[in-house]
């Protein structure tokens, strides 16, 4: 209390900036808004792309750092009754262009770039992607060949990528992430985070027990009462373990008898017939007496080679995973402690002295960590040390970090068939549920594949002038010997045959299930239907939908969908596949 | 090649429907701009906007229809202009105005084929919940709360209506409730933060997210007299330092101020006046406290431990700003304090603050520990969720427009990387509801000469049989009951009962109650031979059903939607499912568009099965 007059920190106002994004702060931090504010977004547009435009909106808000449009086309009246960003003197204009001017007006800290040229040339040189943070790419593209070749540009160069359709009242975004993709932050609920270390107590806890629950049956009610219940289980622990070979209970029905043996040591003979430190003890039986376990996507951190083979390259998660292994295999399998103590009944003296054994077994087990994590550094050669902010927070989210293997978006050409390889079971499986969102996704495709097939088509006919491409395009039967070509729908229905996935390693997913087949038509016919065309209210809520997976993945806090969202616009409805 | 063609090929024969609508939106906020530019794009008709809010910095990282230069200005103004410089063929209406003003009254709600809620505060909810009942128009009712949001139609008589569930208790509050009429620990809490913190040690003219200033309309008076007592309190901030200032700071919020307030008798008709804290009697008595009380967090202070925390954190942060002041250039910003719950000297000044005031209105007082968690709480806000929410309000307007109010649902938004969007069938109305499990009907009132009695004898006991056991309530509260009979002599006009108001009629009968009879006061000159308060026609009232419970209150919550509260509810829903609307399993090929939406039927087909999300849509 007399150290609490000392000169106190200086205090200025919050920034016009803080003030401003004062309630997205309280989502991702300040960390979180750095991280936004330093990424540089591309968007790569070949269609009507309202549902980018809707994306860039959602950024440009809250603060993106900068962010680039890349569209060959000039502004039409069908653009006016869609797109928000552009209004009747745009009409004839470059659309990028007049797009940025809009947006911009949004929010001036954001740097806008528009370049008006196709999007083949970032397919054509794979260092153009290279400045940019993350890609957002609208398809149908080209052909097959210019999304195949951005993809792999911005896989080379471990630059996020999302691949977004959406006509009518249908859309699909897919995320190609980089191959390993951690993510620390992922805002556990608070309840779940919670790790008391009942079953492996140290010194100091336990010198606190014997201290207020030495002699219990002799308390006063009031103290009796007061009890943290902490400590209640804790004593109770050890009159379990003294007629259980010094075990502690480890199945439910044990953990059962342990809760009954908990309840009966509260006193009754009050008023409120109980006490409410006990009810707490017993209401924590079942969540707080598991033996420790760490979480499957810890493991898989633990076990994956970066965490095993430290370099002088590897990247701080990895240094800090290995620290944290070290400790956990030392520490007979437990993790450093969170420190957080919950709230509880008890006299407040107590609380606090219960909290600062909490709070300095974690300083401790971090300072442990940090030791481990100091000497690996110097064992592989790296050449500056981690902060030790950046370690403490690992360690008090250890259970939940998150380790996403990003995968390759699904190219669907037109002279060959997808690889669905370790995908091929599980989708072929997840096709088998009639109310399956899965067969949308499958009508992108299929129109992803249309356009290589009218792009190859168009190449091999090589019009003559504009009258005969538009009549290609439209049906009409041109002179010569090539048949018209077919509508999307007729295309898409000719594109699914039924191969068994089991054993043929490129086939589309069966259709043999009669209610997947008829949703896949249906959606075809919508899309040929919507005739390419975005229904405003369908790409704004797409673009909610991506921009909030693009912050995910721009702070690396929450965990993003993994890999693909379907949404079914007339249903209301959303599915998130791993394609 | 019009630019509606993609909106009239997707849309089919909705399209017409939606050109010609006339549609309310209240509410121009963070779901109202995202909605505005939404149902712009689509093509609806006539679109009117209200809002009484004008335009805040903070509001600009989700707001987009709003600038920079555009603060302080009216919300709805700003959003039609920027939205009419799109379009210039649809008709916008903005009304920079309280949605609860006299203008909006049920024959205006009437005029609108669907009204959008886009609404920050519960009270603004409810009041249109109601209106849109009253005049039996489709209400699509929505709310966000960080990544978190909620889209619910109402429909009368059809789904549940905003207050068949329990709301939680909002986050802001009307400005009077703080500053003047507090009734519970919260409003304390919120005044002590947002108000005396902010006057003494921050930046006061700073706009705070619990103040809703939606009804400052209403007690223009007040709201000067507010005005005044910051300003008075501000000049007191100038003796900062000073030997007495505790002294002074304390006479004037917990004395001076309170004094005023409790001279202004209509304040306290119904309510428990406040009293007065005396200085010099609680410091002789907390003479032997020592400041280091402050450090119990888990129990209420005494009076004499509430009153020496404040002097202390008063000292404590009044050392610091002066030290700030002292060491800050000339050019920069004046130093301020800002309120942080995890700076003990800001949090035990509130909470002892807040505790004061809660002795002056006889409030139960909170420990610091709870205060802390009370007072900490900001809604965060972001463009993400109000746009797919936005949007999932226009998707949920489509199937109430088509008539297919069995396939409208509530949707859920959530964080989750597994689902992003989840929905749930409406619920049928409660029978239980206070607000829509309610008989309505018009009362015409001879604001010359009817009495509250003259409801009671002539109307409710004569007319309709009502036994002795029942009350007569409105917003204010109750006005009779069996043992409070002071007003039955007094006019409508007395006790506040205006034209367009309503008033509810709660049944207490042991044996059989009626359900709850909502009137609406209808104001008409009535010759002097008749009754001077009547029925517009034979009303035949329904007994209440048994065993049905009436939505409870469940606590400590807030108006917004939360995680949790989500999955509860949406695992009681589940469970209840059997009384709720039909869930068509077996997929209706042809779905006739309703009568009753005033739509004339189609030759199209559309299915819409949402249990699988197939559709065809022939034309
Ligand atoms: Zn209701």
């Amino acid at each position: 209390m007399a150290e609490k007059a000392t000169t106190p920190p200086i205090l200025q106002g919050p920034t016009a900036k803080e003030k401003k994004y004062d309630r997205q702060l309280r989502l991702w931090a300040a960390s979180g808004q750095a991280a936004l504010e330093n990424a540089k977004v591309l968007f790569l547009n070949s269609n009507s792309g309202v549902v980018g435009v809707e994306t860039l909106k959602n950024l440009i808000l809250p603060g993106v750092g900068s962010f680039t449009i890349v569209d060959e086309t000039k502004v039409s009246e069908l653009d006016l009754g869609v797109n928000f960003f552009l209004e009747e003197s745009s009409l004839g204009r470059w659309r990028a262009e007049e797009t940025c001017k809009f947006l911009q007006e949004l929010n001036p800290e954001v740097k806008i770039n528009a370049l008006r040229e196709s999007i083949d040339a970032f397919a054509d040189d794979p260092n153009r992607l290279e400045q940019y943070s993350l890609v957002l790419l609208i398809g149908p593209t080209r052909n097959a060949r210019v999304l195949e070749r951005i993809c792999q540009h911005a896989d080379k160069s471990s630059i996020p990528l999302f691949y977004i359709h959406c006509q009518g009242f249908f859309s699909q975004f897919s995320l190609q992430l980089p191959a390993q993709f951690p993510i620390v932050d992922t805002h556990p609920d608070p309840a779940s985070t919670q790790d008391l270390r009942l079953l492996n107590p140290w010194p100091e806890l336990l010198e606190l027990l014997e201290k207020k629950t030495g002699n219990l049956g002799s308390l006063s009610d009031h103290d009796h009462g007061h009890v943290p219940y902490v400590l209640i289980l804790l004593h109770f622990l050890n009159v379990w373990k003294a007629s259980h070979d010094g075990q502690a209970p480890a199945n439910y029905s044990e953990k059962k008898q342990f809760k009954a043996l908990v309840e009966s040591g509260a006193r009754t003979n009050n008023s409120e017939g109980g006490e409410e430190n006990f009810d707490e003890a017993a209401a924590a039986v079942l969540k707080s007496l598991n033996t420790p376990s760490i979480s499957s996507g810890l493991r898989e951190v633990f076990e994956s080679d970066d965490c095993q083979n430290l370099k002088s390259t590897s990247a701080n998660f990895w240094v800090i995973a290995n620290g944290i292994q070290k400790f956990h295999t030392s520490h007979n399998g437990i993790l450093p402690l969170p420190g957080a103590l919950p709230d509880m009944k008890a006299q407040s003296s107590d609380y606090i002295q219960l909290q600062n054994i909490y709070k300095a077994k974690a300083r401790s087990d971090l300072a442990a960590v940090t030791q481990t994590i100091r000497s690996s550094e110097q064992e592989v050669g790296r050449k500056s040390s981690i902060e030790q902010a950046e370690i403490e927070a690992f360690c008090k989210g250890a259970q939940f970090v998150k380790l996403i293997h990003g995968r390759p978006i699904r190219v669907a050409k037109c002279s060959a068939e997808i690889d669905w390889s370790d995908r091929a079971k599980a989708l072929s499986q997840e096709i088998q549920d009639p109310d399956s969102l899965l067969p949308i996704y499958f009508a992108f495709l299929a129109l992803d594949r249309y356009q290589d097939d009218i792009d190859r088509i168009q190449k091999l006919r090589k019009p003559t002038d504009d009258q005969q491409f538009n009549d290609i395009m439209a049906g009409r039967v041109v002179s010569g010997a090539v048949p018209p070509l077919p509508t999307f729908a007729e295309s898409a229905h000719f594109s699914t045959p039924a191969v068994d996935p089991e054993h043929d390693p490129k086939p589309w997913p069966r259709f043999d299930i009669p209610e997947a087949r008829e949703t896949f038509d249906n959606v075809v016919k919508e899309l040929d239907r919507a005739d390419w065309g975005e229904l405003h209210n369908i790409a704004a809520l797409t673009g909610g939908m991506v921009a909030q997976e693009v912050i995910k993945v721009i702070t690396k806090q929450y965990v993003p969908v993994n890999n693909t969202c379907v949404l079914d616009g007339i249903a209301s409805k959303t599915a998130v596949f791993k394609i | 090649m019009g630019r509606d063609r993609f909106a009239k090929q997707s849309l089919g024969y909705l399209y017409p429907r939606i050109k010609q609508s006339r549609t309310l939106m209240v509410g121009a906020g963070g779901i109202g701009c995202e909605l505005l530019k939404n149902l712009v794009l689509t093509g609806f008709g006539e679109i009117h906007i209200v809002d009484l809010d004008t335009i805040d910095l903070s509001n600009l990282n989700r707001q987009f229809l709003f600038r920079q230069e555009h603060i302080k200005k009216s919300k709805a103004l700003v959003a039609k202009e920027s939205a009419a410089k799109f379009n210039p063929h649809i008709k916008l209406e903005a009304h920079h105005a309280n949605i609860k003003d006299p203008q909006f009254n049920i024959e205006w709600f009437q005029s609108f084929g669907l009204v959008f809620n886009a609404l920050d505060n519960l009270d603004a909810r409810r009041h249109v919940n109601k209106m849109c009942l009253a005049a039996n128009v489709a209400l699509i009712e929505s709310g966000t709360t960080g990544f978190n949001g909620q889209v619910q139609p109402i429909i009368k008589g059809k789904t549940e209506c905003y207050d068949c569930s329990t709301k939680e208790v909002p986050k802001s509050f009307p400005v009077c409730t703080i500053r003047s009429t507090p009734s519970q620990p919260i409003h304390c809490i919120v005044w002590a933060k947002s108000y005396l913190f902010t006057e003494m040690f921050g930046t006061s003219e700073d706009e705070t997210p619990e103040f809703d200033h939606s009804e400052d309309s209403e007690n223009a008076k007040e709201i000067e007299n507010l005005r005044q007592e910051s300003q008075a309190l501000n000049s007191i901030r100038q003796s900062m330092g000073s030997d007495d200032f505790a002294r002074k700071v304390f006479d004037k919020v917990f004395k001076d101020d309170i004094n005023r307030l409790r001279s202004m008798e209509d304040m306290w008709k119904t309510r428990k006046q406040p009293n007065a804290l005396d200085f010099d009697r609680i410091s002789k008595g907390a003479s032997g406290t020592k400041p280091y009380v402050a450090q119990q967090d888990q129990k209420a202070w005494t009076v004499a431990e509430t009153f020496t925390v404040f002097c202390d954190s008063l000292r404590r942060l009044s050392a610091r700003l002066q030290t700030s002041q002292a060491q800050s250039g000339a050019d920069t910003a004046a130093p301020v304090l800002i309120f942080d719950k995890d700076d003990e000297d800001t949090l035990d000044f509130v909470a002892a603050s807040a505790n004061l005031r809660s002795i002056i209105f006889g409030i139960e007082s909170k420990s610091k520990f709870d205060i802390k968690q009370m007072a900490g709480n900001i809604i965060p806000a972001i463009a993400t969720t109000n746009a797919m929410t936005a949007s999932l309000c226009v998707m949920q307007a489509f199937k109430v427009m088509r008539g297919d109010i069995n396939k409208a649902k509530m949707v859920f938004l959530e964080r989750s990387a597994a689902r992003v969007i989840n929905s749930d069938t409406l619920k049928p109305p409660n029978p239980n509801c206070n607000v829509c499990g309610v008989m309505s009907s018009a009362l015409i009132v001879d604001p010359n000469r009817a009495t509250l009695n003259d409801l009671v004898e002539d109307v409710l006991k004569t007319q309709l049989g009502y036994g002795d056991e029942f009350s007569i309530n409105n917003e204010v509260g109750t006005l009779y009951d069996p043992d409070l009979d002071d007003n039955l002599s007094k006019k409508f006009s007395d006790l506040g009962v205006k034209a367009d108001s309503f008033l509810t009629i709660i049944d207490d009968d042991e044996e059989s109650p009626r359900v709850n009879l909502s009137l609406t006061i209808l104001e008409k000159s009535l010759p002097g031979d008749t009754k001077a308060v009547q029925l517009p026609g034979k009303l035949d009232i329904a007994r209440k059903p048994k065993d049905v419970p009436a939505p409870t209150s469940n606590g400590d919550t807030n108006g917004h939607v939360k995680a949790e509260s989500i999955g509860l509810k949406r695992k009681r829903s589940l469970d209840e499912h059997e009384n709720g609307v039909q869930q068509d399993h077996k997929r209706g090929k042809i779905q006739m568009p309703s009568k009753a939406m005033g739509s004339q039927v189609d030759d199209l087909v559309i299915e819409d099965d949402s249990n699988d999300g197939a559709i065809v849509i022939d034309d």
